[in-house]
């Protein structure tokens, strides 16, 4: 296993290579001069070199991709143009809020994609199936954002079982995290749980088909055991191999969804970032989730390995 | 018998297909006559009716600054549309001519794109779309580009992929030779190959695009206000919730509506591209007509393990029909005995050993007959019933070792599970009864290839494997499923070997299936020869090596390859054998038979005792030996 880890992590090299290189050249992508863009139109010609010699953007372009590249491995990003706030700062505080929303809509798209898939698996063609299948694919057509508008207007507004907006962190209650949290990670996790609900049908159906578990009733174990130990231990393994490009999409969707329930995570500071051109956060926003990624493939690489015995390293 | 449905696909893919395609040519309609159709301009403002529920105004009522929702609706209709048009026709443009490129050119040019897809890939493509709006600004057609370059990353894997599969193509390669230029190679005959995955995934695009453009339109990212769009009337919508609810209804449902269509229809087109473009199938008529049991019914003897009596197998065709696998089946093995079961393919001998462990799935049944294994009748059993003697009295070997064994846990613990839930031993009794298994079946080092995994072993090996754990609870039938088939010849006799030395200590008696006359002669002491679901012979092993009595034995024999016999050709039984639904209602074999008569037409019954044959010319023809 261990080698296995090292080996993802090598291949890793080249990817954050090329992702820190995308991210840096935004800054010369960009139109404008951002150093207009922070003195302002009346801003003097003193100010101006003043403010180009803070950015430090009087040494070429290779060496200050290295430069931003040796502070960002230290953890600094820059500042905001904006406010001057440090972006490592300011994007750990929103952080764990959109981390706590990717993950409860996480899981709830494994537990309810899994439960559907299973069911629609074992029962093909039944009413169950028809029903999951109707169900998952109406779950990807379905905006999450608006099903997030509609979960707001019946349990918030009318029935007033969850707060409406706002997002308590689990630290402060954890019984006001849950409250808070429940209903965006519904949304979110809509599409996700459909397309998980999808692929566990698939994978099922054909490991049911397959010598070794028949074989495995011939040798008289039950059917319940067979399909939840030898069955699910075959049929995960093309599941965990698109779980992490759910959570993906799960952390992207986070930034829209947070703006129906008005939650201050990386979502609305990604869209004020963008809305005012303020590079080094949008570079440290992209540079953390990146990071994130990367921490949710090797996570879900091992669960590979461990299912899947053909992909260690022998 | 069930009535007969229509074939399940093409019904129901139509009944998808027709829908979905009706309701986007509707949104082609509205959104190019909006101005016609739209009851008010979407942009004028009203405060004075602002936040109107529906009424005979305004059927789908107004919004916070009193524009009609309708209106909104029909003209964000044609945003939806241009907008997914355009970047979907972004994300082609750019996508698939860079990836024919690459997938052409391989090397460099293919490692560094790739590379730089990857990492693009691994952001989350709403962060990268929002990124890339970061450089160009808000605004719909900005969005859009966008969007159209985040998508290009799926049409230049695909148009990639499909370049490297056809490149190596044969006839790409003869184009070469004659001199077609590299361009031409890749126009005439790459482009076509292309068509059936693209249209897939530019209907997947556009579904993916709607959503994508409502989210950034939604933040105000994409369309600007006071613009009419779905994403923006939700925006709308969010704000004035606790006002007017209903502003969220009628966008959301449209994107609902809109994208499901565009999905089913990408639904549809993959499946028949999947399946080579639906045709409709013929329905089949069910053929109802087969024998009744004719053989007198017999009680096991008691040295019988199993004994089974007119029994009759059948499985559910595709138009919901029955129709029998196999007929009037009677034979019974004796303790310690191995019986063969001979036949071609198709004859129905994999069902029969299937239909003793109740394993034949749910597509199939036993409607005649009775299964007596050790003096218990199976066929009445219930499934908790079945699972108690399956392991314990009767036990399988599949004929591929490679695909029987679970490629999830180890060999050992494969073992080891059916010694704990069936002998209820602990987890470490288990392994260690497990790994003498091992050993004993002639595997060296058996403790270290316990911990080995099924793609860790060799055939033989696994197979030695599988007989293991099919006799770790001593059964007293083992059903042996042509078990040396898929092996290498040199093997082959190994197992066999192994197979007469297990029975020597474990004392079962087997079902040995085969098609291979050769190996039945070697290990069979008696031996039923099948044919389209029915017994035609069964006699010992010798005397039916001597004196065949049915024609298709006498075919089976002939058709042996023979270590002295070197002249060619092989004799070889004329035709094949015919499926369940096209049997005669006479001699099954007729027609395929040198000696068949007028008679041969009505039913045949099976005669004799201790050797049984079933053809009313068994007496009058002389087989003979035929080797």
């Amino acid at each position: 296993m261990l080698r296995l880890i090292g080996q993802r992590l090598i291949a890793l090299i080249p990817l954050l290579f090329i992702v820190s290189v995308l991210t840096f050249s935004f800054t010369a992508l960009l139109p404008g001069d951002p150093v207009d863009l922070i003195i302002g139109d009346e801003g003097t010609a003193e100010q101006y070199e003043m403010v180009r010699e803070r950015l430090g953007m009087n040494v070429p372009i290779v060496s200050r991709y290295f430069q931003w590249l040796g502070r960002a491995a230290q953890g600094d990003l820059g500042t905001s143009f904006f406010n001057s706030v440090p972006v490592m700062d300011a994007v750990m505080q929103r952080l764990p809020v959109t981390i706590s929303l990717t993950a409860v809509s996480a899981l709830i798209a494994v537990i309810v994609g899994m439960a559907a898939g299973i069911a629609a698996a074992l029962n093909p063609r039944s009413w169950i199936d028809r029903l999951a299948t109707f169900g998952a694919t109406l779950g990807q057509a379905i905006p999450n954002f608006w099903f997030g508008i509609l979960l707001v207007a019946f349990f918030a507004v009318s029935l007033r079982w969850f707060p409406a907006t706002g997002f308590t962190p689990l630290s402060t209650s954890p019984w006001e995290w849950l409250r808070s949290v429940t209903l965006p990670a519904l949304a979110l996790g809509l599409s996700s749980s459909a397309a998980i609900a999808r692929q566990v049908r698939s994978a099922m159906v054909g490991v049911l088909q397959q010598d070794y578990i028949r074989a495995a009733r011939a040798q008289g174990l039950s059917r319940r055991r067979v399909v939840f130990k030898h069955v699910l231990k075959n049929a995960l393994i093309p599941v965990v191999a698109v779980l992490s490009f759910q959570i993906t999409i799960l952390l992207g969707g986070a930034l829209i969804v947070e703006q129906v329930f008005a939650i201050n995570g990386l979502g609305s500071l990604a869209i004020s970032a963008v809305r005012q051109q303020d590079i080094p956060m949008i570079q440290g926003i992209v540079l953390v989730s990146v990071f994130i990624v990367v921490a949710i493939q090797l996570t879900t690489d091992m669960i590979y390995g461990f299912l899947n015995p053909k992909a260690r390293p022998s | 018998m069930k009535t007969a449905t229509k074939n399940p696909y093409n019904a129901s893919m139509l009944a998808v297909a027709i829908p979905a395609s009706t309701i986007l040519i509707l949104l082609v309609i509205v959104s190019i006559g909006a101005e016609w159709i739209a009851p008010y301009d979407p942009l004028k403002q009203s405060l004075r009716e602002a936040l109107q529920s529906p009424s005979s105004v305004h059927w789908l009522g107004t919004d916070n600054l009193g524009r009609d929702v309708l209106s909104r609706l029909i003209f964000g209709g044609r945003i939806a549309l241009i907008s997914s048009l355009e970047a979907t026709l972004i994300a082609v443009v750019l996508g698939v001519p860079l990836g024919l490129f690459i997938g052409y050119r391989g090397g460099w040019w293919d490692w560094a794109v790739m590379r730089l897809v990857e990492a693009v890939v691994s952001i989350p493509g709403i962060m990268v779309a929002i990124v890339i709006i970061a450089i160009l600004g808000p605004g719909l057609h900005r969005a859009m580009i966008a969007l159209g370059i985040l998508y290009s990353t799926a049409f230049l894997r695909l148009a990639r992929s499909v370049v490297l599969a056809e490149r190596e193509e044969v006839y790409v390669k003869a184009a070469r030779v004659i001199g077609a230029s590299s361009n031409r190679i890749l126009l005439r005959h790459i482009l076509p190959n292309i068509a059936p995955p693209l249209i897939i995934q530019v209907t997947l695009t556009i579904g993916a695009v709607l959503l994508a453009e409502a989210g950034l339109s939604f933040v105000g990212l994409g369309v600007q206000p006071p613009g009419a769009s779905w994403g923006t009337m939700l925006n709308t919508a969010a704000t004035y919730m606790a006002l007017n609810a209903f502003l969220a209804v009628p966008p959301g449902l449209a994107i609902v509506i809109t994208v499901l269509s565009v999905n089913l229809l990408g639904d549809v087109l993959r499946d028949s591209v999947g399946r080579g473009i639906a045709v409709s199938v013929k329905p089949t008529t069910p053929t109802a007509k087969f024998a009744e049991s004719t053989t007198t019914t017999s009680q096991p003897n008691a040295d019988d393990i199993l004994h089974i009596q007119g029994l009759q197998v059948v499985v559910n065709s595709k138009d919901g029909s029955e129709f029998p696998v196999i007929t009037d089946l009677s034979f019974s093995i004796k303790k310690g005995e191995t019986l063969g079961l001979v036949g071609e393919s198709g004859c129905g001998k994999t069902i029969t050993g299937l239909s003793i462990l109740g394993l034949i799935g749910t597509g199939g049944r036993v409607t005649h007959g009775t299964i007596n294994l050790n003096n218990t009748e199976l066929t009445a059993f219930s499934t908790q019933q079945m699972e108690q003697i399956r392991g314990d009295e009767v036990a399988m070997v599949f004929q591929d070792p490679t695909t029987s064994l679970n490629p999830a846990f180890t060999v050992g613990d494969q073992i080891a599970e059916v010694l704990r839930v069936k002998q209820g031993m602990t987890k470490k009794q288990a392994w260690a009864r497990a790994v003498e298994l091992i050993d004993r079946v002639g595997i060296t080092r058996p403790a270290e290839r316990a911990k080995a995994y099924p793609h860790e072993l060799s055939g033989g090996m696994a197979q030695r494997i599988a007989i293991a754990r099919a006799l770790s609870c001593n059964p007293k039938l083992l059903i042996a499923d042509e078990p040396t088939t898929a092996l290498d010849v040199t093997i082959q006799q190994e197992i066999l070997d192994l197979f007469r030395d297990l029975q020597d200590e474990f004392g079962m008696a087997i079902l040995f299936v085969t098609h291979d006359l050769a190996v039945a002669a070697d290990i069979c002491d008696r031996v039923c020869v099948m044919y389209a679901g029915e017994l035609v012979e069964m006699a010992n092993i010798d005397e039916l090596f001597a004196t065949p009595r049915h024609p298709y034995t006498a075919g089976l024999l002939s058709a042996m390859p023979h270590a002295s016999d070197r002249k060619p050709p092989l004799p070889t039984i004329k035709g094949t054998v015919p499926v369940p639904k096209l049997w005669p209602t006479g001699c099954r074999f007729s027609e395929r038979c040198d000696y068949s008569q007028k008679a041969c037409e009505q039913l045949i019954t099976l005669t004799g005792t201790t050797s049984q044959v079933r053809c009313i010319r068994a007496n009058e023809i002389n087989l003979g030996a035929s080797i």
